[in-house]
């Protein structure tokens, strides 16, 4: 790794060891709002209108969950486990708001946990439907809308057509940025590796996107035009629910495969699609959240998830797909059966792994993946 | 060939105890010790009824299949024979109940068993007509297009019941497939019995987002498994509100849209209308059921009342049988009120359940009535607080139906936000005069094992003695009987200072 990019990664790696990193701080400090947010269909652009800006909620470097888990009980999503704990921590004591959707119904009662123990000032539940056609998508868009009115008179923020256009401007840039970065990926041996593509998304998504713009668009300069000579046995997708811990990526690479792309909640594909304004903001954000999100809990999407899938496994040159589950995920649990049978069928060879919220269990880790790797003939 | 042998071995080897409990869940043994004469009439008469029920389906079988196609049919579909043990089952409810308690909990399992036919002949005999549906979407507008409907989770529910080892095959069977483990087990056993093929295939499928992530992300499975045309209701989160119904009830008009186009089925509104009048005879009744439930001690308890709501409720409200279920429990309720006659001989304590029913172990509350005089009045797949449907236009009527699935059972405590979980709680608390709270805690139920921390300290702040008793809806393996009556004890025991009922 040469000196300037191992230095910029650093950057990214220490803006991920805080839940609210230090670019958090400065543009709370200027004033700014950060408003905290946990899942994909928050429609980011709308977070960063006027002084807003969106904070994906993470907790990396979350020890335990015995606080959590009084209330939110041991057999629930870790992930969700972790958010409350670092909540009941005071951990996010500089969101000064929350934008959440109940996507599962662990993310609900996180949700209901949240309200009965910190009591926000402003906890807004978008209800964003499980399916999209017409209809939904005009309910979407009055959820914006309302979300909008909501934000613009807690915070006394511009939310008119004209500051949400700019904020859309902003967020596509920042769109076209990371997947300039994410396209070096499709090389044969591009010059970032997939642990270090997650600590730049998840800390760019993390942080205001004017401030981490900078940093961005010097890694990209920095990346352009190398080639890494790495040695790789593998091309790996990566698909999944949440997943925040780079060393889980990590754990899988130092076995020889080298994950190219990143189908996951938190990840690039299809998270960074930019936003395309026909007439009214608002309903293109509408649009954008179902677009960048490919969640099994929209009923009606499974072909489209596993053509996606398929596509990009193609697009990449993948020789096989990792499928992580957060334990007690029924979304991507249950969607799982139907997923890995049908991956199968089309030659792609898959890996199952349950895992925690935090990276456990790294030998087992290793080891499945060693095998894996193995088993491909590679 | 090796094989049988070995298990015709097996077999002779188990005879004493299959000899056992035979005669165990014989009638003959049932009248050695029954408690009285007119119980022992009582057991006598359903047991004969239930019978006659099951063997006018055997016959119609026969006929309309052939003999053939009927044998083939019990061996497609091997959970029928479960089906057979309902007798069993009415006597593990009956031990013990005496009087129009005992009839009233027979009559609602012959109600039943009768209504299990009319849902097999649905399955067996009109496949062409057949549309499969999610067990929390009423099959009332499915009915009114002159189709058959089948809610996939039914036997799922229904088999644990019967029998509690009966679902673990299928469990097995879907957890092997790679469903994950912690998943609820309802979902879990009806992936199993499609797996296993033990499940009819209808023309169309109609799905939703109830009750739960499980639930309604196994039908991404099932659409496969199937192959056949399926539409997804999808229930708002915020449902307590007009914009919210509106989308649910244009959601609904799609659905009929979808299944005219997929079905011979066409949308009869008068015959809808019929339905919903039959709802709103039923809502009555159960209103007027509940009142007098609220006297201590109760005239009806347990069964009569959660049964009751669960079969016809949400799989045949449209029945005239129905509503003639529910006057002959409120005829009984009634002259047990006026001839000051309890359920219970010992009502000492009162409860609800809340969460679904301990399936595998449904007579609990048969054994927690004999040991300390604890009733169950009512359960949260029971309670319900809406209102009738107004019948005076096919949007009125869609509105009022949609409510009632929107507030329907787990779909109104699992969409939205706590309140619509914790606010019916005491509601109930304080309409049935109860002294304690059950939660049945479902180890794969995530969004209730969610609220526990929270239910804990509201019923901490108000008093309220609070049981959490953890077990699985369908695996007995999870926690067994015999650990959750040690759960009941301690609670019991050492909470309650509850003393046992000497025998």
């Amino acid at each position: 790794m040469s000196t300037e990019k191992a230095r910029i990664i650093k950057l990214f790696h220490e803006l991920l060891e805080d839940p609210q990193n230090r670019l958090v701080e400065q543009a709370a400090a200027s004033g700014r709002i950060p408003i905290g947010y946990a899942c994909s269909f928050v429609s980011e652009p709308l977070l960063m209108a006027d002084k807003l800006f969106p904070v994906r909620l993470h907790a990396t470097g979350v020890a335990g969950t015995e606080l959590a888990d009084n209330y939110l009980s041991s057999l629930i999503c870790s992930y969700t486990r972790s958010l409350l704990e670092f909540a009941m921590d005071n951990r996010y004591d500089r969101i000064q708001g929350w934008v959440l959707v109940p996507s599962c119904a662990h993310m609900q009662r996180f949700i209901d946990n949240l309200d009965y123990l910190k009591k926000p000032a402003f906890n807004h539940v978008i209800d964003v439907p499980r399916k999209v056609n017409a209809v939904t998508l005009a309910w979407q868009t009055e959820e914006l809308h309302i979300l909008a009115s909501k934000l613009s008179s807690q915070f006394d923020v511009d939310m008119s057509n004209a500051s949400l256009l700019k904020a859309i401007g902003e967020w596509n840039y920042f769109c076209e940025v990371m997947r300039q970065i994410g396209d070096i990926r499709k090389k044969p041996n591009p010059s970032i590796t997939g642990a270090e593509f997650q600590i730049v998304i998840m800390a760019s998504l993390a942080s205001p996107k004017d401030l981490i713009l900078p940093h961005l668009e010097a890694l990209y300069n920095e990346i352009e035009q190398k080639e890494d000579t790495g040695k790789y046995r593998a091309r790996l997708m990566v698909v999944g629910g949440h997943l925040h811990d780079p060393e889980f990526i990590h754990s899988i690479e130092s076995q020889g495969g080298l994950v190219v792309a990143d189908r996951f909640c938190t990840g690039s594909i299809p998270g960074l699609t930019p936003v395309h304004v026909n007439g009214d903001p608002v309903r293109a954000l509408a649009e954008h959240s179902f677009e960048k999100t490919l969640c099994p809990r929209m009923m009606e999407d499974f072909d489209i998830r596993l053509k996606t899938i398929i596509d990009i496994a193609r697009e990449y040159h993948v020789d096989g797909i990792v499928l992580e589950i957060i334990k007690f995920c029924d979304l991507w649990g249950v969607d799982a059966m139907p997923l890995v049978s049908a991956l199968r069928k089309q030659g792609i060879p898959v890996l199952k792994l349950e895992r925690e919220y935090r990276l456990g269990g790294e030998g087992q880790l290793r080891t499945r993946v060693q095998a894996f790797i193995e088993s491909m003939g590679k | 060939m090796k094989n049988i042998p070995a298990s015709i071995h097996a077999m002779i080897a188990r005879l004493p105890e299959t000899g056992k409990r035979l005669w165990q869940s014989s009638l003959p043994e049932y009248l050695l010790h029954s408690p009285d004469l007119n119980a022992a009439l009582t057991y006598m008469k359903y047991w004969m009824l239930n019978y006659n029920e099951i063997g006018k389906f055997g016959i119609e079988c026969a006929v309309r299949l052939g003999p053939v196609g009927a044998i083939r049919m019990l061996i497609k579909n091997p959970w029928l024979h479960t089906l057979l043990k309902v007798n069993d089952l009415m006597r593990r409810y009956g031990r013990g109940r005496t009087g129009l308690y005992l009839e009233s909990i027979c009559m609602t399992l012959h109600t039943i068993v009768a209504g299990t036919n009319d849902t097999l002949k649905q399955m067996f005999f009109s496949p062409d007509k057949l549309v499969i549906i999610e067990d929390l979407l009423p099959p009332d507008i499915m009915h009114a297009m002159g189709l058959g409907a089948y809610q996939l989770e039914g036997m799922g529910i229904m088999l644990p019941i019967m029998d509690p080892n009966s679902a673990m095959k299928y469990i097995d069977e879907a957890e092997n497939e790679g469903m994950n483990p912690d998943a609820c087990s309802l979902p879990k056993t009806t992936v199993g019995m499609v797996l296993k093929g033990h499940m009819p295939k209808g023309l169309a499928l109609v799905s939703s987002n109830l009750p739960c992530d499980a639930g309604a992300a196994s039908y991404s499975f099932f659409q496969r498994a199937y192959d056949i045309p399926i539409y997804r209701v999808d229930v708002p989160y915020h449902f307590y509100n007009e914009r919210a119904e509106n989308l649910f009830i244009e959601d609904v008009k799609e659905m009929i849209a979808w299944l005219e186009k997929h079905t011979p089925g066409r949308m009869d509104w008068d015959c809808f209308r019929k339905i919903c009048e039959n709802r709103n005879h039923l809502l009555e009744l159960e209103i007027e059921l509940w009142d007098m439930l609220r006297a201590r001690p109760a005239p009806l308890a347990s069964e009569a009342i959660w049964l009751s709501h669960l079969w016809h409720y949400n799989v045949s409200p449209d029945y005239e049988a129905s509503v003639q279920h529910f006057e002959n429990l409120v005829e009984l309720a009634r002259r047990n009120l006026e001839n000051n006659v309890p359920a219970t001989e010992n009502e000492r304590y009162r409860t609800i359940v809340w969460n679904p029913p301990f399936l595998h172990f449904s007579d609990i509350f048969n054994w927690a009535e004999r040991t300390y005089g604890l009733t169950l009045m009512n359960d949260s797949m029971s309670y319900h607080h809406h209102g009738p449907i107004d019948i005076s236009t096919p949007e009125s009527m869609l509105r009022g139906w949609s409510r009632i699935v929107m507030q329907g059972p787990m779909v109104r405590h699992t969409r939205g936000p706590a309140e619509n979980y914790l606010d019916d709680i005491f509601r109930a608390h304080k309409q049935f005069d109860l002294d304690m709270i059950w939660v049945a805690n479902h180890v794969g139920c995530k969004g209730g094992q969610a609220m526990n921390g929270i239910l804990r300290e509201k019923c901490r702040e108000r008093g309220i003695p609070l049981l959490i008793l953890d077990y699985d809806l369908s695996d007995p393996r999870i926690v067994s009987h015999d650990n959750m009556k040690r759960q009941v004890e301690h609670f019991m025991d050492n909470v309650m200072k509850a003393k046992r009922i000497e025998h």
